[in-house]
């Protein structure tokens, strides 16, 4: 909204300055001028466009498409009506990896690499996304802070002795590249563990998408966000298409943005503790979103 | 961080080095002097105001020539639209069916539900004429592998209209192109639109 707000005025600074006469001779031709506004973004051939951005755990020297994958967030765009949506899967989600069996969701891109993820997501949800982007955390703590971090709002105080001792205050923060990618992994002391985890990673990337809005008219904004996930980015989307993306999330509302994380009851598989996700939960939110990127209710 | 002082000390250089040019009439070509009374000369047309074009900036690499390729490609489609959209025609007139030339059709799409601000559609029933003042375009160019892939066309247009709605109105904003079946095509916009 502040974003919009800011929007909204610099577009009515900049049109005035241009129409509004130098002359402080005769101050009745200066007028407060009407200005109008539209924007539109078309991406390929449908309104509404998916993402699955996967945050991988690989460690220094591994192949980031070849590790688990630690955070999972089906993101769609709708370019028609500039509503977004993310749905989000605890990575301990016990689920159907298409040529492996039954496993955790996080080893699909272990064992099949991004497209394993996107099917076992399709299983699950229902929605094959367009794109597939991979990236770890430090290369995500670098893009965060090329755009200058971020702004979300934290609705519970939360720590971790490892990633973050002081804590998150309670209320609207401001991060930087290592607190974003902590507040996103941190699940020690979230009474709703993965679920809420998985929720602090929506807060995430609504924040993320504030500071693209934000910035858009800055030329060269999106060029430099562009060629900074060309650089810290596993994808199968051409620069083009990152380009168009970019462009589709800066014009999306954030009063349109709805975001679920998919339930589940905690169980055990063996020894190893896992997620039984709500399949049906699942796919009525894969059907909900699939062509309007819009979710009514959780 | 070395990786982007290196990035701000390019950017630097190529913002240093870019180019402005103009699209229209030819530059070299000056006009012929003619003798003519005071009369004359008031009733004669505006000279048509050429586009400037220029890069603000490249990122990535991209080979001098294929800028100016480039900075003369996206000038021209620009152009084409406000020639369509506001410069071209004749006035009066309430229909503007072919807009949008150099529009993806995803985005005329959207372009056609956008008319009242893209085109002249709400002022051109009540003028007579129309004469560009302004008309500037400034290109932020995303190159890999040495080709230009994407273009953000910073655009300011002004223009003068006659009738019973004189005005002087400026079309501000950001057109978004990227190269399809080998011609640039805006794909998306971000415009305002205002009048005095």
């Amino acid at each position: 909204m502040k974003g919009l707000r800011a929007l909204a005025l610099a577009a009515v600074l900049a049109v005035t300055a241009v129409v509004v006469p130098q002359s402080t001779v005769q101050p009745t031709d200066v007028s407060l001028v009407k200005i109008r506004h539209a924007q539109g973004v078309a991406v390929g051939g449908s309104d509404v466009v998916w993402i699955l951005a996967i945050g991988s755990d690989a460690r220094p020297g591994q192949d980031m498409r070849r590790a688990r994958g630690d955070a999972l967030q089906l993101v769609g765009i709708n370019t028609r009506t500039g509503s977004a949506t993310a749905i989000g899967v605890p990575r301990d989600s016990w689920v159907s990896i298409p040529g492996h069996g039954r496993e955790k969701i996080n080893a699909a891109l272990y064992f099949a690499g991004p497209q394993g993820m996107a099917g076992a997501m399709r299983n699950l949800i229902g929605i094959e996304p367009d794109y597939v982007m991979v990236t770890r955390f430090p290369f995500f703590e670098d893009m965060v802070d090329d755009i200058g971090g971020i702004t979300v709002t934290n609705p519970r105080r939360f720590s971790d002795p490892n990633l973050k001792k002081e804590g998150f205050a309670k209320g609207r923060i401001h991060l930087d590249g290592y607190n974003s990618m902590a507040f996103s992994r941190i699940r020690y002391g979230l009474a709703g563990g993965d679920f809420d985890r998985s929720a602090n990673q929506q807060r995430t990337l609504r924040g993320i998408h504030a500071r693209i809005r934000s910035q858009a008219s800055r030329p060269g904004f999106i060029e430099r966000g562009v060629m900074t996930v060309l650089e810290h980015m596993a994808t199968n989307a051409s620069p083009a298409e990152l380009f168009e993306l970019a462009q589709a999330v800066a014009q999306v509302d954030p009063r349109k943005i709805t975001t679920c994380v998919v339930r589940g009851r905690i169980g055990f598989v063996g020894a190893a503790s896992v997620v039984f996700p709500d399949v049906a939960q699942a796919r009525r939110l894969g059907r909900e979103a699939r062509t309007d990127a819009a979710l009514r209710h959780c | 961080m070395p990786r982007r002082c290196a990035g701000l000390a390019l950017a630097v250089v190529l913002a240093l080095t870019g180019t402005a040019c103009t699209s229209g009439s030819d530059p070299s070509a000056s006009p012929e002097r003619i003798s003519r009374n005071d009369a004359q000369a008031s009733l004669a047309a505006h000279p048509p105001v050429p586009t400037t074009a220029r890069i603000h900036r490249v990122h990535g690499r991209l080979p001098d020539a294929r800028r100016k390729a480039v900075r003369l490609q996206v000038g021209k489609v620009v152009d084409r639209w406000w020639d369509a959209a506001y410069l071209g025609g004749t006035y009066p007139r309430s229909s503007f069916p072919s807009a949008f030339p150099g529009f993806t059709a995803g985005a005329e799409k959207r372009a056609r539900s956008d008319k009242a601000l893209l085109t002249n559609q709400t002022r051109g029933p009540h003028i007579d004429s129309v004469s560009a003042t302004r008309k500037v375009v400034s290109l932020d160019i995303l190159a890999t592998g040495k080709q230009a892939r994407t273009v953000t066309a910073h655009v300011v247009l002004r223009f003068d209209s006659s009738g019973d709605r004189a005005a002087t109105t400026t079309v501000r904003g950001r057109l978004f192109l990227i190269r399809k079946r080998g011609a640039w095509r805006i794909f998306g916009y971000d415009v305002a639109k205002g009048s005095k």
